[in-house]
Parts: structure tokens; sequence; C-alpha cells
């Protein structure tokens, strides 16, 4: 679990890394050692929530290094609360992941039909499933990559100078959630 | 001054911090206990709270050992306090009207 953690860690930007890697991972391996004493669910309850909590943060913090806000990005659905509540997003994922499976079994029933024997269908099944999974993660990574894109030319910069051409205090703001928070 | 309202896990990270400085692991702890479990930080969360309100000022940073960078402490400023204090009055105002309210609906 710290392998992931570390591996989650290297989600957020470089300057956040730099300032909080050490402390996040001492407080992370204290939880962890008083989690792993506890029963079965609560351990499971908190290896999720520590995963679900970092890989928003990353996302917020990402955001909030590209484009100087994070607000769009909701901080209270998963990692927040222990009674479980299922956020919109997740309900239309849902239905995504269902098509998807829907499509991939009658994919699979043509590739049966048309070969007729079923030692010959798994082989096609496991690479059409191979190749959605490799099409998701293609997308991923692409996105990703115009993130990183957008952070290389400096948009967030442009953000900054706009914030402080309209506030002649220069960076005086009335609170946390006020401004990139 | 006006303030936007703040988020359960920031008032909560606050409110810790309002009472003594804290290391990250015990103000996850602290906030664990006041809310009775229903909040469990997680520690993304915990320190993307913890940035934005050092940005803010709102808190400030200290090392108690400087070759230890994995046990700095936090704790309120002036702002911090002065600010978590508007927060709590403006609670309070609404805690006061929101019990008016009910009184005079069951009336």
């Amino acid at each position: 679990m710290l392998a992931l953690f570390r591996c989650l860690l290297c989600l957020y930007p470089a300057d956040f890394r730099r300032e909080y890697h050490e402390e996040m991972t001492s407080v992370f391996r204290q939880a962890y050692d008083v989690s792993k004493t506890s029963n079965l669910l609560a351990h499971v309850s908190f290896c999720s929530r520590e995963s679900a909590g970092l890989l928003l943060g990353a996302l917020r913090e990402r955001a909030h290094s590209i484009f100087g806000f994070n607000e769009w990005i909701p901080s209270r659905r998963f990692d927040m609360r222990l009674e479980f509540r299922f956020p919109r997003s997740t309900v239309f994922l849902m239905v995504l992941i269902f098509a998807g499976v829907v499509l991939t079994i009658s994919k699979a029933s043509g590739i049966e039909l048309k070969y007729g024997s079923s030692s010959a269908v798994w082989p096609s099944l496991v690479l059409t499933l191979a190749t959605v999974v490799s099409l998701a993660l293609a997308s991923a990574v692409f996105i990703w990559g115009i993130l990183f894109a957008l952070q290389r030319t400096g948009v967030h910069r442009l953000a900054d100078l706009q914030t402080h051409s309209s506030d002649p205090r220069h960076g005086l703001s009335s609170g946390p959630s006020a401004s990139g928070s | 001054m006006q303030i936007p309202p703040l988020t359960e896990p920031v008032l909560l990270v606050l409110l810790s911090l309002a009472e003594q400085p804290r290391h990250g692991y015990s103000i996850l702890k602290d906030v664990e206990r006041m809310s009775a479990g229903r909040v469990a930080l997680s520690t993304g969360t915990l320190y993307g709270a913890l940035r934005r309100l050092l940005e803010q000022g709102w808190i400030e940073r200290f090392a108690e050992d400087e070759a230890l960078r994995d046990r700095r402490a936090y704790r309120l400023t002036s702002k911090g306090r002065r600010n978590l204090q508007v927060e709590i009055d403006r609670m309070k105002h609404l805690t006061r009207l929101a019990g008016l309210r009910i009184a005079r609906k069951e009336v």
C-alpha cells in the first residue's frame, strides 16, 4: 500500500511534492500502521479513502497549478465522509461502463456465431477487451499530456497576470475559497 | 470583511489548530475525534486544505527540529484566528435564526 501511495503521490505537481512529499508519507505511514490493527472492513475503507483522496487531490493540485483554481472538482464526496454517496458523475460513468459491457458481450456473441466453436471465441474476446482497455489508457495518457503541455506553456501565469491587473492590491484575498482554493 | 463560508474539512482543521499547534497526523486524529468519526480526512484532502490555508496566510508552518522535515507543525496566524471567529459568529447567527424560525412554525 505504501508503494501505491508513493505512486499516487507522483501524480501531484513537482512543487507540491517537493514541499509535502515527506510529511504526507510520514502521516500516511502512521495512519496506515493504526489501520492495520483495525478490522478488515475498516482497513479496506481506509485504503480506498486514501487512494480516492490522493487521486482527487492530485487532480485538484494539477488544476490549481495550471488554471489557478480548483473549485470545480468535488472535494467532499468520496474522501470526506464515512457514509457513501453517489455523485451524479458516478451514475453517468456506470451507465457508460454498462454500455461498454453490453457492447462487448454482443460483439463476443457475433464472433461466436461467426466461428461456431466456443474455443475460438476466447482469443477474440480477450483481444477485444485488451483493445478497449488500451483505448481507455491511451485516452487517459492523451488528456494527461494536454494538461502537462498546458502547464509547460505557462497558461497559469496568464491567469496570474489577469488577477494582478484587475486587483491593484496584488494578491490580497479574503478567504481560502476566494482564489484558487 | 466578507468571508465565503468555509467547507466542513477546512473549518474542522482550523478548529483543531485553534486549540494548539499540531502535526499533520495529530490534525487527522483530532478532526475525526471532533466529528465523532463522521469526518475522516484522507492525507490528500488534509494537505490540499493545509496548502490553501498556508497560501492565504490563515496558518503558518514551523519546524520544531530543523533536521526533521516530516515533523513540521502548523499553527493559526492572527489572521486565521480572526477569520475563524467571523465564521463562528456567522454560524451562531444562522443557528439563532434557525431556532427562532422553527419555534415560530411550531406555535
